[in-house]
């Protein structure tokens, strides 16, 4: 009988490059069984937005869960505030949001698409795609004064309007990336090796994806045509016909592997591109924000109280975020973060189960984990764990501050 | 779909409702309009369960309508003298305009924090059981597995990030308190 050995990859590890562990169990190179170690180190998002802060300086820490989907937290938790303080957003806003949404998107999945070909040794791919990547960060910078963590959203509204120079920008945007699309898809979807490396690797079969209610491409790649802006639409997407994207449009099936994650992604670019044409053409005029004030908008948070659940298609897959305010209270009372990673890390398991060791990675990247998101570091040396306070830390700050200044 | 579950009929949130309320449930909906052109209402609906019928509750929604219910996450508040977990799921999903959220809303009493484990029923909620176990302090029965998710291993026992009583954390906030000082 074969020796069963046992493999640990992380917590910091060159083909992950975030801080989580994924501990296999091997024969061979075959991997036999899976458990994942959300890693050993926890920010504190939450506590931080329901005793430190008041809700609108959450918004900016919300913000910062993840840097790239700086717009769907923030999103998730507008949302349930405005629910509860009953606050409507001006029709110009809810375009804009959509229009920030999908441009997200856009960048969000380029960036994944740049570290899968990494993740396959296909290091001129990442270079090309990432410089294309460029494009769309160039007209977030133009439109918010910021590449990344933008606070483009506030209660009742956005905090800045998409002006008519930004439009022309935008427009350009849109027309090279359905130029580069045709490019992309050959690279991605014809090259004989990436075919190979990603074709019939990592499934998740549709009933898997089901009970380990996966989301966002992940599930969609597996055949479940769900999609939050399609199912459960918010913002202004109820004007648009969103569908849920699987690959089978493309290839004429699914099978639920690398693959058809990728198909999927490549997919919904080209949505993304649709979508905020549209919504260019659409775009009603008025106001941007319900309450410019921002001592009324505080008060009449703390005014009110209630629960609401907000849902968001991220990138990723579905935001959740259930948000409780009671009166009086400065902080939200009660606020959970559900990123898509947390759920979907689940996968996993069935994904790797099968394959080999040298397909890891790949397959541990094809479900675009942010653990930023999900979590949150333990530091191995010599085999000895050791954990770093934020005091050993600043007491290690301070030293190398000394030293330069001697 | 194919799954063990989900063998019920197609419906929508206030035949939900009504499902539940008959089986002797207290149910209410909740909702909010989206949409600029084309408004749409998009409904939440609540379900207040007994701790000690959290297991059958769980049964009947996943066997409730003809597909098996997405769970989504568990959040949880303290309110005092025991904290309420909400088990939020989605039925409708995959069809355009009609998904819906449905709460399971129970509150367990801080003198007895403990809860059956509804992890056997679905799968996926393992990851939340054992977070809400290590933020919040509520013992799950039956769970299959009780490792810490999230907090460090030598995370101080006792003391719970979500409460807000005497297990809340003390010392974290030393740097804002410092700052709000003037220090």
């Amino acid at each position: 009988m074969a020796h069963e050995y046992e493999l640990s990859i992380g917590p910091i590890h060159p083909a992950l490059k975030e801080p989580i562990m994924i501990r296999v169990k091997v024969e061979g190179e075959e991997i036999v069984d899976v458990d994942v170690i959300a890693s050993q180190n926890h920010r504190g998002i939450e506590w931080l937005g329901m005793n430190r802060n008041n809700a609108i300086q959450s918004i900016y820490l919300a913000e910062r869960v993840c840097g790239i989907c700086n717009f769907c937290h923030p999103s998730c938790l507008v949302m349930a505030v405005e629910e509860i303080a009953d606050i409507e957003v001006p029709e110009r806003a809810q375009y804009i949001r959509v229009i920030q949404g999908e441009l997200e998107r856009i960048h969000s999945h380029l960036l994944w698409a740049g570290v899968a070909a990494h993740e396959l040794g296909f290091d001129t791919l990442l270079h090309y795609v990432w410089m294309v990547r460029e494009k769309v960060m160039d007209v977030l910078e133009l439109v918010n004064g910021n590449r990344v963590t933008k606070s483009i959203i506030m209660y009742g509204g956005v905090r800045r309007d998409i002006k008519e120079e930004h439009v022309e920008h935008i427009r350009k945007m849109l027309d090279y990336y359905r130029n580069a699309f045709s490019k992309l898809a050959k690279f991605f979807l014809e090259d004989k090796t990436m075919e190979k490396r990603t074709r019939e690797i990592g499934i998740l079969t549709e009933r898997d994806a089901i009970e380990l209610a996966a989301v966002g491409p992940t599930a969609r790649a597996s055949g479940i045509k769900k999609d939050v802006r399609q199912d459960f639409p918010y913002f202004a997407y109820p004007d648009f016909d969103i569908h849920a994207i699987t690959p089978d449009e493309l290839t004429g099936y699914t099978v639920g592997d690398v693959y058809d994650r990728i198909v999927v992604r490549l997919l919904e670019v080209k949505q993304s591109i649709d979508i905020i044409e549209e919504a260019l053409n659409e775009m009603p005029s008025g106001e941007i924000i319900a309450e410019k004030k921002l001592v009324k908008l505080m008060a009449k948070i703390k005014a009110s109280e209630g629960e609401a659940v907000a849902r968001y298609e991220a990138p990723r897959g579905e935001d959740i975020h259930y948000v409780k305010l009671k009166k009086g209270f400065e902080p939200l009372y009660s606020w959970k973060v559900r990123a898509p990673t947390y759920i979907n890390i689940l996968s996993w398991r069935p994904m790797l189960v099968g394959y080999q060791i040298a397909d890891i990675p790949i397959i541990a990247a094809s479900i675009d984990p942010c653990m930023s998101c999900t979590n949150r570091i333990a530091v191995v040396k010599d085999g000895k764990e050791r954990i770093f306070t934020s005091d050993y830390f600043h007491e290690l700050s301070v030293k190398k501050t000394r030293r330069l200044m001697k | 779909m194919g799954v063990s579950g989900g063998g019920g009929e197609k419906m929508n949130a206030e035949e939900a409702m009504k499902k539940f309320q008959d089986n002797g449930y207290e149910a209410w909906l909740s909702s909010r309009n989206a949409g600029v052109k084309n408004r749409v209402e998009r409904k939440t609906l609540w379900v207040k369960v007994e701790r000690d019928s959290i297991r059958e509750a769980a049964e009947f929604l996943k066997n409730m309508a003809d597909e098996y219910p997405h769970f989504s996450i568990i959040s949880c508040s303290d309110e005092g003298e025991y904290m309420c977990l909400n088990y939020h799921f989605t039925l409708s999903y995959a069809r355009r305009l009609q998904e819906f959220i449905v709460t399971l809303k129970v509150d367990v009493p801080k003198d007895d924090l403990r809860i059956d484990s509804i992890a056997d029923i679905f799968p996926a909620i393992i990851y939340s059981e054992r977070e809400i176990k290590e933020m919040a302090g509520v013992e799950f029965n039956g769970i299959p597995d009780d490792r810490h998710m999230f907090l460090t291993k030598d995370f101080p026992s006792g003391v719970y990030p979500w409460r807000r009583d005497e297990t809340a954390p003390k010392e974290t906030n030393k740097l804002y308190e410092r700052w709000k000082n003037g220090a």
